[in-house]
């Protein structure tokens, strides 16, 4: 916490009682979260065959293996929902990182490219029917994930603005998803069927091993996520002002983007590419906070994250009751207008309270030019 | 110009004889053979039923494609707005998977599958539209908020799937774009479609050249823009459904191909609009036959029968490194 900037934002904790409407809003966020997520995990607990009362579930919880719903509760939803929360953390904090890193609000693994190149990580061995423990997994989804965030950064440039970087991070991903359906289409119907369910990221019949199998790398993320967060936020300054407060950006941004990725590949070896969540969790915790810097913001985003996997983990496993579907599509259906309307409203706000993003960023800061040629 | 038109056509007339000679089990000799009205019936079957229609169809979607592609680009004032990314090919995947996943198309009323995926066109540009709000006028920031609407919109498209997953192998297919399979009944369905609006964006061809100096211009000059604007897109939609409907989502090809047209023919629309045409054309079709080739040579390399490599596959990955060097050849404080 030697940085100037951190200590600047613990100041601003202490103070926050000066700033009314800033406390107002984050009077709101916390019992809105803690009521959502005690809302979803209750659904996910006691809905769906067997339905377990909500004032059975202590019991079913303490019976474990004795009675049915005990079984079921301990064995099939308890994981679950812990996975749920866990990889939505991850992908919350890990999309705030990336979006602080570039300096970009919309710089998401899935239009970075990252996402693509994890899942056809984890779809290659499956399709050409390659067997490898389960620990290779992860590593293997490493492995794509900064292959395609690391073709992106190149190709783009890491100097670049927001859009080219984005434009860039498209056509990466375009690339690596027309390889994903090469594979696709030489699968067998059996197959098709894993994969697909897949790639739309599906928390379906997960088991505490899978859980267990994400604890050794959050072991190397979480920490390295503290150390990293007051550096995001001089990063966010530009790279010329934290250059002079001692920031070589280049290399914190490349730190960044490696943390990123181990944060989120794990969980994609695991559940599939979860979408939008790295999209729209940072932005409800600016949205809710917008004076706040990186530190601040990295909690909150990793608690919206876990939030939101969990509420769209509901209706995905109950919409269509016997059928699952995929807990990806919902959040990308919810995800994407959500967010885009988060990141509209919160530029709308006076420049007052909006005072760490008065400064021109994003897409839509940049100046719009109607007198551009079309060649 | 007519010499350009030339070399095309015969690049074509290439792509053509390779495509088919292309596929697995037939040599050249057995091909020219049946063309020259020989050949013994299966040899004649292959040629005349598979292998010929594929040809037109791919033909056909390719140029329906670059055409869709240039009017896009031309309307709208913006060098990266192919239908890929304007959410006109998303959503009409959309609305024919739905139709078909629903039942309420197949391939008994295949005009059904085509209206289907109009429909869903054009409300993949519209809710584009809504999105981009005040911002429209900024290419890079339309291309990023159309590649927003492609997520939603394929979000739906899996959940329509997961509802009737039976069609899922040969829906998969549709999503990637392939020519695989295709038969006279989808160049039937093709090309009547495809003549009736290509007829439509020549006749625009002139309206659309104002658009692209500008609004101000083209008001000067006495054109109402915004008519000439909302027709243009119709049509740019209808030839895209026509497209999708008969070969699915091919990647990219109406981002790359109003490029390469450009730079060949110039700016005018009514000489670069058939030459869109053209270069479509010849693009799917020399794509396809590269695809089926290198999934030849594949199969035989990897010894695995089952290998074939999607024609959609090759033009996306083409289009991505065509995205880049877009991207990148534009300085770097436009976007």
């Amino acid at each position: 916490m030697s940085t100037p900037t951190a200590t600047h934002s613990a100041a601003g904790d202490t103070a926050s009682g000066a700033q009314p409407s800033g406390r107002l809003v984050i009077g709101w966020q916390l019992p809105v979260l803690v009521a959502l997520l005690v809302a979803a995990s209750a659904c996910a607990l006691s809905l769906g065959t067997p339905y377990v009362p909500l004032h059975r579930l202590p019991g079913a919880l303490l019976d474990g293996d004795s009675t049915l719903a005990g079984i079921v509760v301990t064995e099939l939803r308890v994981p679950r929902l812990v996975l749920a929360l866990v990889a939505g953390a991850c992908l919350g904090a890990a999309g705030l990182v990336l979006q602080e890193a570039l300096r970009n609000p919309l710089a998401v693994p899935e239009m970075l490219g990252v996402s693509s190149g994890a899942a056809l990580g984890v779809a290659a061995p499956l399709v050409l029917a390659v067997s490898l423990p389960a620990a290779v997994q992860p590593l293997l989804a490493i492995g794509g994930a900064a292959l395609g965030g690391g073709l992106t950064l190149l190709a783009a440039g890491l100097g670049r603005s927001p859009s080219a970087v984005l434009l860039t991070g498209a056509a990466v991903a375009a690339a690596l998803q027309a390889a994903l359906l090469v594979l696709m289409v030489m699968a067998d119907q059996l197959d098709l069927q894993l994969i697909y369910r897949y790639l739309l990221g599906s928390l379906s019949a997960r088991t505490w091993e899978d859980v267990t199998g994400l604890w050794p790398w959050l072991l190397v993320a979480v920490p390295a996520l503290v150390l990293c967060a007051p550096v995001l936020s001089v990063l966010r300054l530009g790279d010329e002002d934290a250059e002079a407060l001692g920031v070589r950006a280049q290399r914190a941004r490349l730190a960044a983007l490696a943390i990123a990725v181990v944060l989120i590949a794990p969980v994609t070896a695991v559940c599939g590419p979860v979408a939008w969540v790295g999209f729209l969790a940072p932005h409800l915790a600016r949205w809710f906070n917008p004076a706040a810097g990186a530190v601040r913001w990295l909690p909150w985003s990793a608690a919206w994250g876990a939030a939101v996997v969990a509420v769209a983990d509901v209706p995905a496993r109950l919409a269509l009751a016997p059928v699952e579907t995929p807990v990806g599509a919902w959040t990308a259906l919810v995800g994407v207008p959500a967010g885009v309307a988060l990141l509209r409203s919160g530029r709308r706000r006076p420049a007052g309270t909006a005072v760490v993003r008065s400064a021109p960023q994003g897409t839509d800061a940049v100046p719009a030019r109607p007198s551009e040629e079309v060649r | 110009m007519s010499r350009r038109f030339a070399v095309l056509v015969a690049l074509i007339v290439v792509c053509a004889g390779v495509e088919l000679v292309a596929g697995r089990g037939m040599s050249p000799a057995a091909v020219w053979d049946v063309l020259g009205g020989g050949g013994d019936a299966t040899e004649r079957h292959i040629l005349l039923q598979l292998r010929l229609p594929r040809l037109l169809v791919a033909l056909g979607a390719g140029a329906c494609l670059g055409v869709a592609g240039l009017v896009l680009q031309s309307a709208l004032r913006n060098p990266l707005a192919g239908p890929e990314v304007t959410g006109v090919t998303p959503g009409a995947v959309l609305g024919a998977v739905a139709a078909t996943g629903l039942g309420l198309a197949g391939w008994e009323s295949p005009l059904a599958v085509v209206v289907a995926a109009c429909v869903g066109g054009c409300a993949g540009a519209a809710l584009l539209w809504l999105l981009a709000g005040r911002g429209r006028s900024d290419p890079a920031q339309t291309a990023v908020h159309g590649v927003l609407v492609s997520a939603v919109l394929g979000g739906l498209t899996a959940m329509v799937l997961l509802v009737a997953p039976g069609e899922l192998g040969s829906v998969v297919q549709w999503l990637v774009g392939t020519t695989e399979g295709r038969v006279w009944q989808h160049w039937h369905l093709l090309w009547p479609w495809a003549l009736a609006w290509g007829v439509v964006a020549w006749l625009l061809a002139g309206p659309l050249t104002l658009l692209r100096c500008g609004d101000d211009i083209a008001l000067a000059a006495g054109l109402s823009a915004r008519r000439a604007r909302t027709l243009a897109l119709l049509c740019a939609v209808a030839l895209t459904a026509g497209a999708v409907a008969a070969v699915g989502a091919l990647g990219f090809v109406g981002l790359l191909v109003p490029h390469l047209a450009v730079a060949v023919f110039g700016a005018d629309l009514r000489v670069t609009l058939p030459g869109a045409a053209l270069v479509g054309a010849a693009v799917v079709c020399g794509a396809d036959a590269a695809a089926q080739l290198s999934s030849r040579l594949l199969a035989a390399a990897l010894d695995s029968g089952r290998l074939t490599l999607p024609v959609g596959a090759l033009t996306a990955c083409l289009g991505a490194a065509l995205l880049l060097v877009v991207v990148r050849r534009t300085p770097s404080r436009t976007f």
